[in-house]
């Protein structure tokens, strides 16, 4: 007995069923592009390309509050295969109320692995004792313009500082939520000496050197006599007093900077699986719904399947028929689902949502929309094939 | 009589487990947004004050008058006060001429505080200290001359020292305060007041707030429990947007349930209706309903996301020894946690108790 040309689920009541699928799908979807955009945010901090090695201090519990001796960029350069080293060191602060993170540079050395477009005003140099530049979108938040003074308050050292904002960049990257200063104004900030910095991000040419490689090098430069003394001083180092310090290869890592920030994001279990198994246990949450709703539908219709079974109707052929006439409605509902919730999530991009004070990118998946209409398909059928033994179709 | 179906329980838990989604969730948050106050409070935070005019937003706008600094000394018992007047210059040396930012203090006593260390001397009535960095910028040397000119206003002062600070200073030219006072014509007015608290009392900075005249505002140096805050709000905000979505599916859940009562209760509501009752009875009735199922299935739904959510931490626990997450979740949240699931099923329910109002028993199947 074929039952697929005769309809009789009202389209009314499966109406309701898309309703509670595609709520749960809008659940399912907002926590896992939620999640997945915190955490590729987070991941993408330091820049995602791949021959960008990050010089970091294993001890810190944080990528943003390690030292490491800034006389290491003096070794780097001397590594064959390095194209470019920027010292960094990352500062919180507080503007106006409101959390900012700023980034001290070496604006040369910086721009050769972060080259940014400045949009208004002019790009940040060395000597700029008194300058910042600002991200667009941080300039946006915080309605800056060229020429202003903010008054920045240190978060972990007791620092204030006043910086005119001469200039706004645009990067398309985390540094738009972001200010840029000097080294040294950085190092004062942070309430740090001009030895150390948070970090050394070098741009290598990777046929040549990997990050193995680099800490083996820098390691190796360690135990080797030191170069006579008469290399040409950095930029740095012809405005700023910089002493030696001492350098312990044990404290020191080198890693991919994506590498690098997954590093720290496992470290307190924060893995792309252990997010997806959290957002699909949220959708298993709400699905309870979707067998209610399943039930109900069937419920409804007693009187037609009950006909159906006194024309000869077996229960399995109704079972499959139920399931045949759901599963359009499903896949439906959950692609309706993932369209509300990104448009929803791109609204709450759009708004200023931030995370650590940075924006939050929101990017659609395929593999999270078909784990999305997989996941409300298989639902959908075990409540159906519940809810129908469930009722014995009598 | 209503509560006695068996879909009841199914209805309950379907409340239940969506509630609970936002109880482990919220008190994860909790935990971490907490521990990250506790870390900010093990930091050793300064007790450093800044008062500058309420209506600038940087100190070289900032104008406050000098005297202040008598009302701190008497009411504060601080570490130490210092006046300082901030502005823009230009410096002009033998070879150079570039502006600078130029602070007016108490040289010995600014220096001090810094715990500057001094190629040199403090700077005193004719002199002038430079910091490190400018110092090397324009090339000054202890013992040049420099003249320093606010529009037609010119000093020449002698460089008694080059000093490092590690702070902003170590780029500007630091003057006494009567050359500051010289270069900018105004005695009364000083850019700020910085002042440093010798314990952590707070009551002092409350008595000082009240006593000090509206136009100025007083601003702790260093902000981390404000940046925590900040930070804790971010991810607040991001759950209260993902919230609606549970209120939403709250809502049709809702919908299902009383639809389902109206299905399952059809009989019993017809008689009713059949007897004589008043045609909003059913509404009453299936309202009530959904009500007492959603009340029961929020507690139960945050009993479920608190335990599950203290099972899953303690796993993770043994998994990474690292991670210590307490989740909890405030009376507060708890609270309105009920509330909106409440209302949002309330809502839910409306059209579904209304429809079965309309009907007339004749309607209803027996």
């Amino acid at each position: 007995m074929r039952l697929i040309s005769f309809k009789y689920l009202q389209k009314q009541r499966l109406l309701i069923l898309t309703v509670v699928l595609m709520l749960a799908s809008v659940l399912f979807s907002l926590t896992a592009f939620g999640f997945l955009g915190f955490y590729r945010t987070f991941n993408a901090y330091l820049g995602e390309s791949e021959d960008i090695i990050a010089i970091y201090n294993t001890g810190s519990t944080t990528p943003f509050t390690g030292f490491i001796p800034l006389q290491l960029t003096k070794r780097i350069e001397n590594i064959s295969g390095v194209l470019a080293n920027s010292p960094e060191i990352t500062v919180l602060t507080l503007i106006g109320g409101k959390s900012v993170f700023f980034r001290g540079v070496i604006p040369e050395e910086f721009y050769k692995l972060n080259p940014l477009s400045v949009v208004k005003g002019e790009a940040l140099q060395l000597q700029d004792t008194q300058s910042t530049i600002v991200g667009r979108r941080l300039a946006d938040t915080l309605s800056l313009a060229v020429g202003d003074k903010v008054l920045a308050l240190g978060v972990l050292a007791e620092r204030y500082l006043e910086l005119e904002i001469k200039g706004i960049y645009e990067s398309n990257s985390a540094l738009d939520d972001e200010a840029i200063v000097p080294l040294y104004a950085g190092q004062w900030l942070r309430g740090t000496n001009y030895e150390t910095v948070t970090l050394i991000r070098v741009k290598v040419d990777k046929t040549k050197l990997t990050s193995a490689l680099l800490y083996a090098a820098l390691t190796k430069e360690e135990e080797a006599p030191q170069p006579d003394g008469k290399t040409k001083p950095s930029p740095i180092e012809e405005i700023v007093p910089i002493s030696d310090a001492a350098i312990n290869p044990q404290n020191l890592g080198a890693q991919e900077t994506k590498k690098l920030m997954k590093t720290y994001l496992e470290r307190y279990g924060m893995t792309q699986e252990t997010l997806l198994i959290l957002s699909a246990a949220v959708f298993i949450f709400a699905s309870a719904t979707i067998f209610s709703a399943s039930h109900t539908l069937i419920r409804q219709h007693e009187h037609e399947t009950a006909v159906l079974r006194s024309l000869g109707a077996s229960t399995r052929i109704l079972k499959f028929d139920l399931t045949i006439k759901a599963l359009p409605w499903s896949i439906v509902a959950s692609l309706i689902g993932v369209f509300i919730a990104e448009v929803s999530l791109l609204a709450i991009e759009s708004s200023g949502v931030q995370a650590f004070s940075h924006t939050v990118h929101f990017n659609l998946d395929p593999l999270l929309v078909a784990l999305n209409v997989l996941l409300v398909s298989a639902i959908v059928v075990l409540a159906i094939v519940r809810s129908t033994k469930k009722l014995n179709l009598k | 009589m209503l509560l006695r179906k068996s879909g009841t329980v199914e209805s309950m838990l379907a409340i239940a487990l969506i509630v609970a989604i936002l109880a482990s969730i919220t008190s994860v948050v909790n935990s971490v947004n907490s521990q990250a106050e506790t870390m900010g409070k093990l930091l050793n935070v300064g007790e450093t004050f800044v008062i500058l005019s309420n209506s600038s937003t940087s100190i070289t706008d900032s104008k406050v008058d000098t005297e202040l600094a008598s009302l701190i000394k008497n009411v504060a018992n601080p570490k130490y006060v210092l006046t300082q007047k901030v502005f823009t210059a230009s410096l002009i040396t033998d070879s150079d001429r570039s502006t600078v930012l130029v602070r007016g203090v108490d040289t010995e006593a600014f220096l001090e505080a810094r715990n500057a260390q001094i190629n040199g001397v403090s700077a005193n009535d004719t002199q002038a200290n430079v910091g490190e960095i400018l110092a090397r910028l324009v090339l000054i040397n202890k013992g040049d001359m420099v003249t320093i000119a606010v529009e037609n206003i010119m000093v020449t002062v002698e460089v008694a020292g080059i000093v490092q600070t590690f702070t902003q200073s170590d780029t500007e030219l630091i003057v006494p305060m009567n050359v500051a006072n010289l270069l900018t014509e105004d005695n009364g007015k000083v850019s700020i007041i910085e002042f440093a608290l010798t314990d952590t009392e707070t009551t002092e900075i409350d008595q000082l707030s009240r006593l000090l005249p509206t136009d100025v505002k007083i601003v702790k140096t260093q902000q981390t429990q404000a940046f925590i805050r900040d930070v804790n709000n971010q991810t607040l905000s991001f759950l209260s947007l993902w919230s609606i979505a549970v209120y939403a599916t709250v809502t049709t859940a809702s919908y299902v349930v009383a639809t389902r009562l109206t299905l399952e209760s059809g009989y019993e509501l017809t008689m009713l209706k059949a007897l004589g009752a008043k045609s909003t009875l059913p509404f009453k009735l299936i309202l009530s309903f959904t009500v007492v199922i959603t009340l029961l299935g929020s507690v139960l739904g945050l009993a479920i996301g608190l335990s599950g959510a203290q099972i899953i931490s303690t796993a993770i626990r043994w998994a990474w020894i690292n991670i210590q997450i307490t989740p909890a979740l405030e009376i507060q949240q708890a609270a309105q946690i009920i509330l909106f699931t409440s209302a949002s099923s309330i809502f839910g329910s409306v059209y579904p108790a209304f429809k079965v109002m309309r009907h007339t028993y004749a309607e209803l199947p027996l």
